[in-house]
């Protein structure tokens, strides 16, 4: 997946209607020097796997809270079902915690992770 | 507006409302998912947990008050574009405090497939699994008849648009 932007990154844009935003968070547009993506690294969104939540309910969760089209949502819910894991989204972390926020407020089980940590 | 109306038959759901209410009782102080907020900033965890929480217990209020007591009297319940996300929310934040409580003896495997003989089952993880199989059944109905509200949002800001006739789908999920 591409960054949607490295250099003017959006604050709390709004995700999608009723998620709520990022706690304390103002929507605003923040311009960031063009060395903040590489400063601040990749960040990944991961959605894991469960047992629990449908892969209809899914694959309507990443349309909703990514806009993705249904055979892309499709996709990344598989990756999920039989990889365990999927990357939906990376790139600056304020995007990637707003993501995986919305993702949670939805009840999958998503996590923040960065080329740092491996 | 479209709104699908579901008839349910009391014998079979009254029973399932108590665990309900219990098991949505104690989400009121607990996530459902099994997620950790290490990954996120400290300055924002608890933030970030309080309004996950408040975001739950919004859900499952709304589920609950399905069963008012006007289901108690024709046994049905409604939902339309306004109630149909916050529902597949709640409902899917109840069946993971069930598979985590109640549930946790199944294997994955059993619970992803379907492949439980409910009858086979120990008693007391009778009424849990068809707790669990009652939402998961309301999740599909709305996902299916209502997913372009979802996608939409409550206020038609975004997504497809679906056909409003205005008129309700109606649906008998009574065994009886």
């Amino acid at each position: 997946m591409s960054n949607p932007a490295p250099i003017t990154a959006r604050r709390a844009e709004p995700l999608l209607a009723g998620a709520g935003s990022r706690p304390g968070l103002a929507p605003e547009e923040v311009a960031l020097p063009e060395s903040a993506f590489a400063v601040q690294g990749p960040w990944r969104v991961v959605v894991l796997n469960d047992p629990v939540n449908s892969m209809g309910y899914v694959v309507l969760v990443f349309r909703k809270v990514f806009g993705f089209a249904e055979p892309r949502a499709r996709r990344h819910m598989l990756e999920v079902h039989e990889q365990g894991r999927s990357v939906v989204w990376s790139g600056l972390r304020e995007q990637a915690e707003l993501y995986a926020f919305a993702l949670q407020q939805w009840h999958l089980t998503a996590i923040l992770e960065t080329d740092e940590a491996h | 507006m479209k709104r699908i109306e579901v008839k349910l038959s009391l014998p079979v759901v009254a029973p399932l409302l108590d665990l309900m209410k219990d098991s949505s009782d104690v989400l009121e102080a607990q996530i459902a998912a099994p997620i950790t907020l290490d990954d996120i900033d400290a300055d924002f965890r608890e933030d970030w947990r309080a309004e996950l929480l408040a975001g739950q217990h919004e859900e499952l209020h709304a589920l609950m008050g399905l069963f008012n007591s006007d289901f108690f009297i024709n046994g049905v319940v409604a939902f339309d574009e306004e109630n149909a996300e916050i529902i597949v929310r709640a409902c899917s934040a109840l069946r993971l405090r069930l598979r985590r409580h109640d549930l946790h003896v199944l294997e994955d495997e059993q619970l992803e497939s379907g492949g439980v003989d409910i009858e086979r089952l120990p008693a007391g993880l009778q009424k849990p699994f068809m707790c669990y199989v009652f939402l998961g059944t309301i999740q599909e109905l709305i996902i299916q008849h209502l997913d372009g509200a979802i996608l939409r949002g409550p206020t038609g800001e975004a997504g497809p648009v679906e056909d409003d006739d205005g008129s309700a789908d109606d649906f008998d999920l009574d065994k009886d």
